[in-house]
């Protein structure tokens, strides 16, 4: 692993997952995963597994809803979507965290 | 919003395990297939791609944790599990099991049952609007003997209506059973006397109607009266109607304006009135008599006040303190008596009074609290002996948990593990104790009860109060019970002791505790012994008391005539001829008159004083026909009996016991000479002494030697008086209990049903609180030594198993027989030694609060002491018999094979 790639903070997982969603859906586990670590050009270190725990947090919150299908190997996998709740809250999270990432800048700007 | 989706989700996931364990597992396949195929796609061998495909993934046992952490509730889910494994170790033991759940039942059950009785008496307020801004109100005087009075009579009770400074409202109140006219007859219904203020200051709406008011509660007002909600269903089935309806009390009409909800009880939360009329109609209702109109010199009354909003309870009694004098000069006219009151710093004070008054408090209150710390003592006791048995228990577990906590269990973990297995058995033992606690309760609070009174009420039924409790104790116990035996079994020594592989080396030091538990039991059990031996002595010796008559046989019937017509001569000739009539039943012995039957609880007292008595001597008198003496077995020592023809013309005449006769004529003959009453409210009484008889005990058992006089009931100029016709039978009371009704409502059909006591009652009644505690600690005493029996004898046997190979050592070197029984007797006789040193010491320095509950009987006594020690001794050597001679029989070549 390079020096270059970073842990992923705890909460962000959950909005890449969102947005990911938004982005393109039906998901399954996989395909989420394979498109954060791409949209991040892979420069963040994803234990896949993880990802599982964060589909059945934001399930529970009613934010996303899955559906069994076929995975491209022919196996039984969850697809997961955006429910409506989800979609309302993708603005807020997102707006919450552009406040964090703007107290983090100002935070890291060299200071004067 | 999303918390409570959240909660929801897992809720719902709880009930559906392997199902989103296997649909997770599908995820993961599909999951490391896709990651496999791409890895291959990227020319990976397929062994290698599973390989990338297992890293990529990260720990699929961390992911399978983390998700079930997520999923549903891992605490409660662990719990259950403890829940489930607990359950079946006591599955697999059910003799320890069913032990356990008994003793902690019996423990648990008497604590409940008594605690309800203690709540019902001692606790609960009154279901009223804020019930805490009630006071009690009592009159101080500096040389009370008994503590605050809380008697009051009318001056007082209009006066403070008026003046009541402090408190919002103020109001006065007497209960007792009204004479209600019911198809012809009247019938006795427990009912209360209330002043104006008495409603408002309750709070309570009713529930039909209005209830009544300061305006109702003035001389002269119309006759009104207000029901209570079981009154309304029996009488009038819940007739809407009821509302205008007249009631006939005492012969005169009363309307009914409202009905009260059935959670009111009016101020006394032991006595539930039927109805409840204004103060000023006592003249109605206790015709003849007429409370009201005497003013200062009867005091009839109990009274409660509600403190006004924003002013506490000391700035209250200020304002109250403040008005006594006033109130003083207003209430009373005679100066003298004021003057005496100044002069010892008369003064109301308000007590808290959430709730209500009730003068059956005071009488239960030390009995209830001795038996409630003598059911706890028993109830601690119990699970001290579970602590050791299940000690005992851990120990032979202790190469599974010694494996546990190697393999990394915590110990935490295990500890939870053991505790829950204490929950369960606590848990059964509760139910079963909450089960079985209300009818205890229940027939506790009949006998407490006894005569007390007429209509007490004790509401002994569970609420949150009682519950609370219950969880508190359960929780207690199953702490007692489980924590000593799991710290221990999970303790590190513990484990080093495993590794060494030498079980007996530090057997010494490891026997500590559980021997140190034993004793304590030991102790406990001592003074439950101790407590039971004392009680019982003191209630023998009540028994043994001779009361100066013959009770065994006797049976009151009592009359009531006061609401009927006849007075005076046809009154007298009417009793005359009801007790011919009744002389004529079979088994009829003897019959006379008295107006108040020994130890019925009520009596009647008088300044006497002689030309040689040195001043006035209280006299217990009573009123009685010929025949009295003859029918109670009372001697006649000197001079007659009255006659029939000792009518109000001859001169009145008295008969005084030995006791009084000493007392008033002291080394004369007293038969002819004259006794002057001192304080007669008509006027100067002479009366002439024609007779000398027995002295009885005339008010409890526990009196000593007072003065009696009895006055023909031919010479009383009292207006309707009512008797008690006492009859001394052969066999069974229920024929004259039928023939004496018959004969009642044939001859005077509008009194009401005479009511029949048997003169043994009366007197047990009057030591109810004596025998119930006796027979309580006896009891707990008996229980206390079976589970210490118990107990000692499981921790030696096991003690003693473990020992096996020590003693077949000694054997193989040569000890005898005898000298291993010695060895093993030698365990419980110290534990029983030092226990026994212990609860004597306790039972020495206890004594003192018992002593006041004895009657001629030392709190030291010491045969009780030694007897409980030697009870106890009998136990532990009983209980250390099998083991011994186990030990003894063991053979030295298998023992030291075995180990």
């Amino acid at each position: 692993m390079g020096d270059n790639k970073s842990d992923v903070l705890q909460g962000t997982l959950d909005l890449m997952v969102l947005k990911t969603l938004e982005a393109m859906s039906p998901l399954h586990g996989y395909g989420i995963a394979r498109r954060i670590e791409q949209v991040s050009s892979n420069s963040l270190v994803l234990n896949q597994g993880t990802i599982y725990p964060a589909l059945l947090r934001l399930e529970q919150r009613g934010w996303i809803k899955s559906e069994w299908g076929t995975s491209e190997t022919n196996r039984r996998a969850r697809f997961y979507s955006l429910s409506r709740i989800g979609r309302k809250k993708i603005t807020e999270e997102t707006e919450n965290w552009e406040r964090i990432a703007a107290t983090m800048a100002r935070f890291l700007a060299p200071s004067n | 919003m999303d918390f409570l989706r959240t909660l929801l989700n897992r809720i719902a996931e709880l009930f559906a395990h392997a199902h989103h364990d296997r649909n997770l597992d599908d995820d993961i396949a599909a999951h490391l297939d896709l990651l496999i195929r791409d890895h291959m796609a990227n020319g990976m061998s397929e062994a290698d791609a599973r390989t990338a495909a297992l890293r990529d993934f990260g720990g699929i046992t961390q992911t399978r944790e983390t998700y079930r952490t997520q999923r549903g509730f891992p605490r409660l889910e662990q719990f259950a599990r403890d829940l489930r494994y607990a359950a079946r170790q006591l599955r697999r033991s059910p003799g320890f099991t069913l032990t356990a759940v008994l003793t902690l039942a019996l423990g648990l059950g008497a604590n409940i049952a008594v605690f309800s009785l203690l709540n019902c008496i001692l606790l609960r307020p009154l279901t009223v609007p804020n019930s805490d801004e009630l006071a009690v109100i009592t009159i101080v005087q500096n040389n009370d003997e008994h503590g605050p009075n809380n008697a009051f009579s009318a001056p007082f009770l209009r006066s403070l209506e008026k003046h009541h400074d402090g408190f919002a409202s103020i109001a006065g109140y007497s209960t007792r059973p009204f004479q209600v006219r019911d198809q012809g007859s009247n019938v006795r219904v427990p009912g209360a006397m209330v002043s104006g203020q008495f409603f408002g200051m309750l709070e309570t709406p009713p529930s039909l109607g209005r209830w009544l008011t300061p305006r109702d509660d003035r001389e002269g007002q119309a006759n009104l009266a207000v029901i209570s909600d079981s009154y309304w269903k029996t009488r009038f089935h819940r007739d809407a109607a009821v509302i205008g309806q007249t009631l006939t009390i005492a012969n005169q009409p009363f309307t009914i304006v409202g009905v009260m909800p059935s959670s009111f009880t009016g101020a006394d939360p032991t006595y539930r009135p039927e109805i409840y009329v204004p103060a000023w109609a006592e003249p109605i209702i206790e015709a003849p008599y007429n409370a009201m109109a005497e003013g200062y010199h009867s005091w009839w009354l109990r009274m409660l006040g509600r403190r006004a909003p924003g002013v506490s309870l000391e700035q209250a009694n200020a304002a109250l303190g403040a008005l006594s004098d006033g109130i003083l000069d207003e209430s009373i006219p005679d100066t003298k008596w004021i003057k005496n009151a100044r002069s010892h710093h008369f003064h109301f004070v308000g007590e808290p009074g959430s709730r209500g008054y009730s003068y059956i408090r005071e009488t239960f209150r030390k009995p209830l609290v001795v038996v409630f710390v003598l059911c706890s003592a028993m109830l601690l006791l119990a699970c001290i002996n579970l602590a050791s048995l299940l000690m005992a228990r851990a120990a032979a577990r202790e190469r599974e948990l010694a494996t546990r906590l190697a393999m990394g269990a915590s110990r935490m973990r295990l500890i939870q593990q053991l505790l829950v297995e204490s929950l369960l058995i606590a848990l059964l033992g509760t139910a079963a104790g909450l089960i079985a606690a209300p009818l205890v309760s229940r027939s506790l609070a009949t006998i407490l009860i006894g005569n007390a009174g007429d209509y007490i009420m004790l509401d002994t039924s569970l609420d949150l109060r009682v519950l609370a409790f219950v969880a508190l104790v359960a929780v207690l116990s199953t702490l007692l019970v489980g924590l000593v035996p799991a710290l221990r079994a999970t303790s590190k020594s513990l484990n080093e002791q495993i590794k060494s592989g030498s079980l007996s080396v530090h057997a010494r030091q490891h026997r500590l505790l559980p021997r140190l538990l034993m004793s304590t039991q030991v102790a406990l059990a001592l003074i439950l012994v101790t407590g039971a031996g004392l009680l019982a002595t003191s209630l023998k010796r009540l028994h043994g008391i001779d009361v100066g008559f013959q009770p065994a046989g006797l049976v009151n019937v009592r009359l009531e005539v006061d609401k009927q017509s006849r007075d005076g001569e046809a009154l007298a000739a009417w009793y005359r001829q009801y007790l011919d009539e009744l002389a004529r039943l079979p088994g009829i012995k003897a019959l006379a008159y008295v107006s108040f039957p020994p130890m019925s609880g009520s009596v009647w007292t008088e300044d006497m004083h002689t030309t040689v008595s040195r001043g006035d001597q209280q006299i217990y008198m009573n009123s009685i026909s010929t025949g009295y003496f003859n029918t109670l077995m009372i001697p006649i020592l000197a001079g007659r009996d009255f006659q029939w023809n000792d009518g109000p013309s001859s001169g009145l005449k008295i008969i005084l016991s030995d006791g009084a006769a000493q007392k008033l004529f002291p080394g004369q003959n007293a038969i002819g000479q004259s006794i002057t009453q001192t304080d007669g409210t008509e006027g100067k009484k002479v009366f002439q002494v024609v007779g000398i008889v027995g002295g009885i005990h005339y008010v409890d058992l526990r009196e000593k030697a007072l003065l009696e006089a009895y006055v023909p009931m031919t010479q009383n100029t009292d207006h309707k008086p009512s008797y008690v016709a006492v009859a001394r039978i052969d066999g069974s009371a229920a024929p004259l209990a039928t023939a004496a009704r018959q004969l009642a409502s044939r001859m005077a059909p509008e009194i009401p049903a005479p009511v029949l006591t048997q003169m043994m009652a009366n007197i047990e009644g009057t030591i109810a609180s004596e025998r119930i505690m006796a027979m309580l600690a006896i009891f707990f005493a008996i229980c206390a030594l079976l589970v210490t029996a118990i107990g000692l004898y499981g921790t030696l046997a096991y003690s003693t198993a473990r020992r096996t190979s020590e003693i077949g050592i000694r054997m193989a070197l040569g000890a005898k027989r005898a000298q291993v029984v010695r060895l093993v007797f030698r365990e419980n006789a110290s534990i029983a030694i030092y226990g026994s040193l212990a609860g004597l010491m306790a039972s020495w320095c206890a004594a003192r609060t018992l002593a006041s509950l004895l009657y001629s009987t030392s709190a030291r006594d010491p045969w009780v002491l030694l007897a409980s020690v030697f009870v106890l001794g009998l136990i532990a050597s009983a209980a250390s018999l099998v083991p011994s001679i186990r030990a003894a029989r063991i053979d030295p070549s298998t023992a030291l094979r075995s180990e």
